[in-house]
């Protein structure tokens, strides 16, 4: 008897509905909120993010270099395969580095002669890998530079190769960068040599696909597929990885970048960019303001 | 059959806190930044539902919202949407848990295991209804039976190492309330 009273008066009376109910309305008002004003709970979610994650950073690094040593440990079992491979490789990489050297002389007196600047605004910032996103929904990495470093929302991510992702939610200490693999991940690129525009959209596999190709015909599977700077979002020109053709005959690429092991990524300093402040003038230009093009009308004509 | 570990409920409720801490920390380990095929049970979820129906007053619900709530911020999550799923399963399942007292284990598996799928649908329509895009089908249904399959392996765990029994009528706690 003296069970069942309990069991009411602790489990199911009103106030304990109340309380249920009032910590849903709180969950979902979560919910509602991101979902109408995204930026701000991003932001918050950042925040937090830079809060917890170093203070985990001590534990992470060893766990994740041990973690490290036992996959290195299983891939002893086929070392030897492996030399001869790379023997094979090297060879191959010889006769390479003397093309490469000579061509580089080469480049270098062309340069000279036309009195190029390389572009002195693409430097880099290198950050470590702290954690990556802990679902296997989301593909995204979080490394330890951020707003602290002057790291900004939609820079550029490579390894030593290839690109990696863009800088997608910034923190005083850390930023997280969203590999091209994810789901919402699209970057405009260029298929070399064909010059073929398209868009490299991920899909959560290892082979992101490409889209919006104008004539497929053009490509080819080991064709280059570099970024295109279109959109104004991305420089131009850094290398993305090869096309490749997958089992359901749809394009795709297989990158450049080492996504087995993130341990150090460059944040490429970009240009500024314009900062988006709302979704609607994303869709369509904002209206000029009317005065100053009548302001220019008489000075057309005085010139006219 | 292993005594309780703890003596008070307010140590059952923070080693419920830290091993959502350890959770975290092990998913957030940057081992595989490849995508893959499968996906890991959510561990806590089978220990929420699994405590949820042996020793309610050990997962009250405002630590079960707040624990998902930080869990759906720092795993890149819609915030909030999946907290309030799991609550909602969390306190079906409270609700059903003097009726549970009686049945035998499989019918609380299967009971489990179609919260855990309601919660799955239930958090695809509600993206859908709000235009997003849902997390991929096959990932999320992996997910959803890896979850089930370790349900009773965490109730195992949970009773032999934790001593977290069903209550029965009549039982009382270490300081001598009725639970």
């Amino acid at each position: 008897m003296a069970y069942e009273r309990n069991n009411s008066s602790d489990y199911i009376n009103p106030i304990r509905r109340l309380l249920i109910g009032v910590l849903l309305f709180i969950l979902i008002g979560f919910f509602a909120v991101w979902r109408i004003d995204s930026p701000r709970i991003e932001r918050f979610r950042a925040q937090i993010t830079d809060q917890v994650v170093p203070s985990f950073a001590w534990a992470l690094a060893p766990v994740t270099f041990l973690g490290d040593v036992f996959n290195d440990f299983r891939s002893y079992q086929r070392i030897y395969e492996q030399n001869q491979e790379l023997r094979r490789e090297l060879q191959q990489m010889k006769a390479w580095k003397e093309a490469a050297l000579q061509l580089e002389q080469r480049n270098a007196k062309l340069l000279d002669l036309n009195k190029v600047r390389l572009d002195p605004k693409l430097t880099y910032v290198t950050g470590v890998v702290l954690a990556d996103s802990g679902s296997p929904f989301r593909q995204s990495v979080l490394v330890n530079v951020g707003a602290r470093d002057g790291i900004q929302d939609g820079w550029a991510t490579m390894d030593g190769i290839g690109l990696v992702g863009r800088v997608s939610g910034v923190g005083k200490d850390t930023s997280r960068v969203i590999l091209l693999t994810d789901s919402n991940s699209r970057i405009p690129v260029t298929i070399q040599p064909a010059g073929q525009r398209a868009m490299l959209s991920g899909d959560n596999t290892a082979l992101p696909p490409i889209d919006f190709i104008e004539s497929p015909e053009l490509v080819r599977p080991g064709d280059r597929v570099v970024s295109s700077g279109d959109g104004g979002v991305f420089p131009a020109g850094l290398l993305v990885g090869h096309v490749a053709q997958g089992s359901d005959r749809r394009l795709r690429i297989r990158l450049a970048a080492d996504y087995e092991r993130l341990e150090f990524l460059r944040v490429l300093r970009s240009r500024v960019l314009t900062p988006l402040y709302d979704p609607g003038s994303l869709l369509a230009p904002a209206v000029q303001p009317a005065a100053p093009i009548e302001a220019e009308q008489p000075s057309e004509n005085s010139d006219g | 059959m292993a005594d309780p570990i703890f003596s008070s409920r307010l140590a059952y409720r923070l080693f419920y806190v830290g091993f959502a801490i350890v959770i975290l920390f092990f998913l957030l380990l940057p081992l595989q930044t490849t995508p893959r095929g499968w996906a890991a049970p959510d561990f806590l979820m089978c220990v929420t539902f699994a405590w949820v129906l042996r020793r309610p007053d050990y997962v009250p619900a405002t630590l079960i919202a707040a624990i998902m709530l930080t869990m759906d911020f720092m795993l890149q999550r819609p915030p909030g949407l999946q907290a309030a799923l799991v609550l909602l399963g969390a306190e079906f399942l409270r609700s059903r848990m003097i009726l549970n007292r009686d049945l035998p284990f499989l019918v609380e598996w299967a009971l489990v295991a179609t919260v855990v799928f309601a919660i799955v649908i239930g958090e695809r329509l509600v993206l859908m209804i709000v235009l997003l895009d849902p997390p991929s089908l096959g990932l999320s249904f992996i997910q959803a039976i890896a979850t089930t399959s370790a349900y009773p392996l965490i109730v195992l765990l949970s009773a032999q190492v934790m001593g977290i029994q069903k209550a029965v009528r009549g039982d009382v706690d270490a300081k001598g309330r009725l639970v």
